[in-house]
């Protein structure tokens, strides 16, 4: 037969019921023994006053241990039905009963496997994030390159377009073709400079040959 | 509207049943203790003085039971088990329809603490999946900014070769 050790209402109680049941025992037991003991010498005592009489001590020590013996078997048989009451009816939880503080082991009853899964999901969260923040970060620094960009290129733009302005305010007509047009004719002339050149060249040749 | 008869009285909470019991362990001690008993014991006193052997004995029997009942006393207080009586009382009333048994300590730290934790890794998957999401959401919009941004910089680049053609 193994003993309840009564831990969850300990736990609600503060004390084991079972211990609180001995200490009031031995209490109990104490003030009985105690009590007899004063009745004994208060017994004695008044004796003192009556010299001739013939009781002594010793008779009064086998009255005190009858009466005494008797009381000590009905106190404990009397203590042994009060403790069962209590620790059945009073000092005890109801196996139904979950208390109050316990109440997220009802609420949440995660397996070892379940609870391995939410801490893997966990993780994996805070990788997703940490891949979304880096992300995040190469993005805008792309961005900020792009700014420098745009502004550069826009500059050559305006740099353009500030020419065009400036032939439009001096009236050269299409600037533009003729720029072209000089272009092009330097090119020409460019290119005629160098027949001049081969031919002189030849010439001089004939000349050195003749 | 009829009513069903006369209130039935609530069970005696934890706190009666204990008052009630200790009472009647005092009440049979005395019972057995009594002045019959202990002058058949201490006859040859009570021969000699049986009203001092009842003064002796009335003095014991009362005193007998104020110490036991300072005790109690002394242990409701110690205890607070008034308080904790009626605070079970309540939570096992409160519990009243469940039928199976309830949750007990295993014993094992580890097991058991894993509920107790649960919660606290639901917040916390909570919070991450919506701070995950935002994060999703403003990357998305920096992408869109990103990717138009690349438009306006090949817009730009044709317009400038445009112009520099216009120019040879």
């Amino acid at each position: 037969m193994s003993v309840n050790p009564m831990a969850y209402e300990a736990q609600f109680f503060g004390f084991t019921p079972q211990t609180c049941m001995l200490r009031v025992y031995i209490a109990f037991q104490d003030y009985l023994f105690e009590m007899m003991l004063v009745v004994e010498s208060v017994i004695l005592k008044k004796l003192d006053g009556f010299p001739d009489c013939k009781i002594s001590a010793f008779q009064i020590r086998k009255s005190t241990e009858k009466f005494l013996l008797f009381m000590k078997e009905r106190f404990d048989k009397l203590f042994s039905k009060m403790e069962e009451v209590l620790l059945q009816l009073v000092l005890n939880i109801p196996k139904n009963v979950l208390l109050p503080e316990d109440k997220v082991h009802e609420q949440y009853p995660y397996s070892r496997e379940q609870f391995q899964a939410l801490q893997d999901e966990i993780h994996q969260l805070q990788q997703q994030y940490r891949a979304e923040a880096s992300a995040g970060q190469a993005l805008r620094a792309e961005l900020e390159e792009q700014k420098a960009v745009q502004a550069e290129l826009e500059k050559i733009l305006q740099w353009f377009d500030g020419l065009e302005n400036i032939c439009r305010e001096h009236g050269t007509g299409n600037f533009k073709e003729s720029f072209a047009f000089l272009t092009q004719n330097s090119k020409k002339l460019q290119d005629v400079l160098k027949d001049v050149e081969e031919k002189s060249k030849k010439i001089k040749k004939h000349d050195q040959l003749l | 509207d009829g009513e069903g008869g006369p209130p039935v009285p609530a069970a005696p909470g934890r706190a009666q049943v204990f008052a009630t019991v200790v009472d009647t362990f005092l009440e049979k001690l005395v019972a057995a203790g009594s002045y019959q008993r202990f002058a058949n014991c201490y006859r040859c006193f009570y021969k000699l003085q049986p009203e001092m052997t009842r003064s002796i004995y009335d003095q014991f029997i009362s005193q007998l039971q104020t110490s036991i009942k300072e005790e109690i006393q002394e242990v409701k207080d110690e205890g607070n088990l008034e308080v904790l009586f009626n605070s079970l009382d309540k939570i096992v009333e409160e519990a009243k329809n469940q039928e199976e048994p309830a949750w007990r300590p295993s014993g094992i730290p580890e097991e058991d603490v894993r509920s107790a934790m649960v919660p606290y890794l639901l917040k916390h998957r909570l919070y991450l999946r919506k701070i995950l999401k935002e994060k999703e959401e403003e990357n998305r919009k920096v992408a869109q900014s990103v990717l138009a941004g690349r438009d306006r910089i090949a817009e730009l680049q044709q317009l400038i070769q445009a112009r520099k053609h216009a120019w040879q």
